[in-house]
């Protein structure tokens, strides 16, 4: 019985290669979701390794402690350091402090130098010592008026060890520093990042930091332990500070960078599943057809004596061999899917470091086992088919039971109503945050895609008809010959379809998420800023001075001017995140909606979101208490409740003057600014520009730029998130190919039979072509109507802060469309070829 | 074991290879209902071969079917040897298939993607046995094919395919072997050699066979031939001659 699974396989090559092909792409993408994570993970590993090597005992702020910079690790005084190296376990004792997005070199052409992506760090660096990480390449540590860079960036300004270069500062006032040298980071160099390094003092001085350092890390004594070292610094720390041994940093940074990956693999994934589950479809389909194909066959079989479980476990066998081959391929196509994900994010903006691509045995694992069951579940239905099969269908020709027309409507509406209520309660659900909502929503939406599915056999014929109608009187008889075909077997036609009706489901849903979210996007714009100009770091939407704010104040034509902070804080004794803002200025620049009171708290006000006010039963005139991360508390005043947190981005609004003279830095998240009445908009503008200009990091966007540089971000991510479902449509590409070929075998007489009577091996090709194009429209009109209805679900069951306005880009919604059929007809090219060249007489004469 | 049998029921005469008894079969229901069989009673003689003749529709097919377990009937009762088949499960009426009936069709008999000798012993291999060598040799010898044993199917013509189907039919010894027209899709020179097979496997190695045909001469090579109208016996003849089918074809014609 092997030898006859072994023969048939042979025998069928080409179909099952192209069945593999749809599995392969899944299992390659589960596989270089896990190598890409795993590679990713042993590099971070790595660098946190390399970054702690020689410390062994690390002092900082005790966590819990407010923090107001959202960006940096809490600050502390470098009292502490002198202290520490009294102690006789301390061989050797250095305080640093990091920053980023901070300081940039200028280029001779006055050009900031930075890298798209990665961050610019700015830090000190006492020079090489047990506890540092940074080498030196070149030149001599930074001392006084000094700086050192990393290599790439030097290459990229341009500068030479002894350069004197210009370097903007976070004070608004670039300095000249002398390039002492070029540093290297551990072994694995510096990830993209640049790095922009003076001596500890200088450091503090331009970070406006003074006397500050937000890590102290330690070496200890010949014949001290690492904990014996952390025992001795323990007692002499005041209350915020904590001493915790290298071993433990390390560990932490690696769990950090551990679940940072962890998420992305996870997401990676998910992308996965969805491929895999599309392959399913191709994979079922398959196999159905030829189990059908095979029908005589297996009765024949069954005729002479074969048993009803040898003919299921032919086809299971069959479908391992499958399974086995597309895991195997698959893990090997894993590492390509690593490389080129790689390549694709990195075209979207980030930097993957550089290391080997490994495989661990979890992963050869989980992909054999997510190989073989994919294949064998979707087998399962045509191998239990197939063991159906009657020894007299051995000599009937057609009349094969099919399932009647009320089990498919009974069954697929049993899977489509759970699917669409899920959907439901995932939009409308009270229940859980967004993520379980959009959980649910997913769950409900894969169900829906297989009742839609299940139940589209039932007008395939008919859709697929109508669609063929246009194409039947344009084309003559090749066109109606493509639409009978079409529609004749719609179990096939809808099964085709599936894949790409998923594919393009999911594609055309995000393409509609992202339409709405630019929407409600203008909307929120156009509703809740009227401010002239904004002034931010589109890089990464950094902190960056708020010295700036009072500068731009000083020009003339500038009406109002308001910075925004984003403070930690206790509000009765709850850590809350909360705006600072100059509220005497501020309600100018934005609209926060206000609904009661006033949101010029000044500065014994505060104001609330209307959610949280009535969440904690806070009105207009209370008192809360507001504790600060220097230890300040004060009473403030509820002045008014607003509705609006789309542009604050907080629940909570205090007045700027407050908060800096409570917070350590004075950095702001944006800036917004009006003109004066009658000012030249153009003439203002250069001005603000040439102020803003100390900060080389920051944009200048006005209402408009805002909103396209916004888009042009959405879009890349709508572009990178469409790049991994188009996997779906290869996929379903292939399922097409499958189809058609299997169909142009299945009808190799009747092929004959036209040519016989005089149909030109060119409009039997079209025929093929157009029915493939056919079948591809019509799964393609469902996935984009599905895409629709997801779309616009995810738009309602996710928070109105983010998106509240659905938006439907008609325009790519048609282009799907034409895509779909477009797609058909490239799949079809081969099998159209096939038919072409069929031998009128062989063809004629096959069984 | 062949003669404990007969022993224990050696009051009975011989055991038929094959029996209906008033069997019965009914297609679709209603005004639609067809009566492919009207209460057929028959039996057949071990190591004979017998021959079934009728009209198009007369039920000729229906009746091999039932006699071989592939079809169910709808009222009455098949044995083959003494084993009743409407007892039997799925499972007991494959191994019964596997073991007892040899079956012949006019196309499509072969398993296109295995060669004539793997195609041969299939309904051994797919018991798990391995047959008696002797035996497939002998077939294999008298059926004229040692030469082609490697070959597939689309390399072998109908003649050569036919009678690889005959080989197969023989190859598990079975109790009896139904051929539906096995020569109507064949030229009379490749005909007449598979009937002469079949003869040889009758007269040289005891076989009992039971063939359909539409060809007086093939059928007229028989021992015995059955007519068949209307799903109903009608003639029973032995010692058949060509005139003598023809004859009976034609009162049956009018
Ligand atoms: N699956 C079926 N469903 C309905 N009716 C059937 C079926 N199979 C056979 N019949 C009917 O039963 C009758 C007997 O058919 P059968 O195939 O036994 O005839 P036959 O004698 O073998 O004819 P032929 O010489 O043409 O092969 C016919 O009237 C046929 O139409
Ligand atoms: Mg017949």
């Amino acid at each position: 019985m092997f030898r006859l699974v072994l023969r048939g396989v042979r025998a069928h090559l080409g179909r099952l290669i192209l069945t593999l092909i749809s599995v392969v792409v899944g299992v390659a993408f589960v596989s270089g979701s896990f190598v890409l994570a795993d590679s990713l993970r042993t590099i971070f590993d790595q660098v946190s390794e390399d970054a702690f090597a020689g410390v062994d005992a690390q002092i900082r702020a005790v966590e819990g402690e407010i923090n107001s910079s959202s960006a940096d690790i809490a600050r502390f005084s470098d009292d502490v350091i002198d202290v520490v190296a009294d102690l006789p376990e301390a061989a050797y004792v250095e305080g640093g402090i990091f920053s980023f997005e901070k300081a940039y070199t200028i280029d001779a052409a006055g050009e900031v130098v930075r890298p798209t992506g990665p961050p610019v760090f700015t830090g000190s660096w006492d020079g090489p010592s047990p506890v540092s990480s940074f080498r030196i390449i070149d030149g001599a540590p930074p001392r006084g008026q000094q700086v050192v860079l990393d290599p790439v960036q030097a290459t990229a300004g341009g500068f030479s060890v002894g350069d004197e270069i210009t370097i903007s500062l976070p004070t608004g006032d670039p300095e000249r520093f002398t390039l002492s040298g070029t540093i290297d980071f551990g072994e694995g160099g510096t990830g993209g990042a640049y790095f922009i390094l003076f001596d500890l003092p200088t450091t503090q001085r331009v970070l406006g930091l003074d006397g500050l350092v937000d890590s102290i890390v330690v070496a200890a004594a010949d014949g001290v332990s690492p904990e014996q070292l952390v025992e001795a610094i323990t007692p002499v720390l005041p209350d915020n500070l904590e001493a915790v041994t290298g071993d433990v940093v390390i560990g932490e940074q690696q769990e950090s960078f551990g679940s940072f990956i962890s998420i992305f693999g996870n997401v990676l994934l998910g992308f996965a599943v969805v491929v895999l589950f599309v392959s399913t479809f191709i994979i079922h389909n398959t196999f159905a057809t030829l189990v059908g194909q095979r029908t005589r066959q297996f009765g024949l079989l069954r005729s002479i004596g074969a048993s009803a479980s040898q003919i299921r476990r032919m086809v299971l066998i069959e479908a391992s061999g499958v399974g086995v081959a597309a895991s195997v391929l698959g893990l090997l196509g894993g590492l390509g899917v690593a490389s080129l994900l790689k390549q694709l994010f990195s075209a979207g903006g980030g930097e993957f470091p550089d290391g080997p691509l490994e495989i661990r045995s979890r992963t050869i694992i989980v992909v054999v086992i997510v190989g073989m069951v994919v294949t064998l579940v979707s087998a399962l239905l045509p191998a239990i088919k197939a063991a159906r099969v009657t020894p007299l269908e051995a000599f009937r020709s057609g009349g094969r039971r099919e399932r009647s027309a009320t089990f498919r409507v009974v069954s697929g509406s049993a899977v489509l109503a759970p699917g669409l209520v899920l959907m439901a309660i995932g939009m409308f659900g009270n229940a859980g945050g967004t993520a379980s909502r959009l959980g649910v929503l997913g769950v409900g939406g894969a169900l829906t895609f297989i009742g839609v599915s299940m139940l589209s056999a039932m007008f395939a014929g008919p859709v697929a008809s109508a669609i063929g109608a246009p194409i039947a009187r344009l084309r003559g008889v090749p066109g109606s010959i493509a639409r009978g075909n079409a529609s004749r077997n719609p179990q096939r036609t809808s099964a085709t379809a599936t894949a790409l009706m998923i594919g393009l489901a999911l594609i055309s849903g995000v393409a509609v998420l992202t339409q709405s979210i630019l929407d409600t996007f203008d909307e929120i714009l156009s509703e809740s800023i009227s401010a002239d100009l904004f002034i931010f770091e589109s890089n990464q939407g950094l902190e960056f001075s708020g010295v700036l704010v009072d500068q731009l104040g000083a020009i003339d034509d500038v009406d109002q001017v308001s910075g925004f902070a984003t403070i930690e804080v206790l509000i009765d004794g709850e850590p809350r995140s909360a705006t600072g803002f100059d509220s005497s200025t501020g309600t100018s620049v934005v609209n926060m909606g206000v609904i009661d009171g006033t949101a010029e708290v000044g500065q014994d006000g505060i104001a609330l979101l209307d959610d949280r006010a009535s969440e904690l039963g806070i009105n207009v005139g209370d008192l809360v208490s507001v504790e600060f991360e220097d230890g300040y508390r004060t009473d403030l005043t509820v002045r008014g409740i607003f509705d609006d947190a789309a542009v604050v981005e907080s629940d909570w609004l205090l007045d700027r003057e407050l908060t800096r003279t409570h917070t350590i830095t004075d950095d702001v998240a944006f800036i917004g600014l009006t003109y004066v009445d009658g000012a030249d908009p153009i003439a203002t503008r250069a001005a603000v520009e040439e102020v803003a200009s100390a900060f080389p990091q920051l944009s200048v966007q006005d209402n408009t730029e805002f909103q396209e540089e916004a888009q042009g971000q959405i879009a890349q991510l709508q572009i990178v998130i469409t790049g991994l479902l188009v996997l779906c449509l290869v996929v379903a590409f292939f399922g097409i190919v499958n189809t058609m070929a299997l169909a142009v075998l299945e009808r190799t007489r009747e092929i004959g039979l036209l040519r016989a009577v005089g149909m030109t091996r060119r409009q039997l090709q079209s025929s093929v072509r157009w029915e493939a194009a056919i079948i591809s429209l019509f799964g393609a009109l469902l996935g984009v109507a599905l895409g629709l209805l997801l779309g616009s679900a995810a738009v309602i069951a996710i928070p109105d802060s983010f998106v509240r306005t659905i938006g439907i880009p008609w325009g790519q919604l048609v282009a799907y469309i034409i895509l779909g059929g477009i797609l058909g007809v490239i799949a079809a090219w081969f099998p159209a070829r096939r038919a072409a060249r069929l031998d009128v007489l062989d063809a004629i004469s096959t069984d | 074991m062949c003669w404990q049998t007969a022993d224990m029921t050696a009051t009975t005469p011989i055991i038929a290879a094959a029996a209906a008894v008033d069997a019965v079969k009914t297609y679709g229901s209603g005004d639609a209902a067809v009566t492919a069989l009207d209460h057929v009673s028959v039996e057949f003689a071990p190591g004979k071969f017998t021959a079934i003749m009728g009209p198009s529709g007369s039920g000729k097919s229906t009746l091999m079917h039932c006699l071989a377990g592939l079809d169910e009937l709808t009222s009455g009762e098949v044995t083959i040897g003494d084993t009743e088949l409407s007892t039997l499960n799925d499972r007991q009426l494959t191994e019964l298939r596997r073991t007892q009936v040899g079956f012949i069709f006019q196309s499509f008999n072969l398993i296109p993607t295995l060669t004539a000798e793997e195609n041969i012993v299939l309904p051994l291999t797919l018991g798990g046995r391995k047959g008696d060598r002797q035996w497939i040799d002998t077939v294999i010898d008298t059926v004229g094919l040692r030469d082609r044993l490697s070959h597939r199917p689309n390399e072998l013509s109908g003649g050569q395919q036919q009678r690889v189907a005959v080989a197969r039919a023989l190859a598990s010894q079975p109790t009896i072997i139904f051929a539906d027209e096995p020569t109507g899709n064949l030229d009379s020179n490749s005909g007449g050699e598979i009937l002469a097979f079949m003869r040889r496997a009758v007269d040289e190695f005891g076989q009992t066979i039971v063939m359909v045909t539409h060809d007086a001469n093939a059928a007229a090579t028989a021992d015995r031939i059955l007519f068949l109208n209307d799903g109903q016996i009608v003639h029973d003849m032995s010692e058949p001659t060509a005139d003598k089918v023809l004859d009976m074809m034609k009162s049956i014609g009018n």
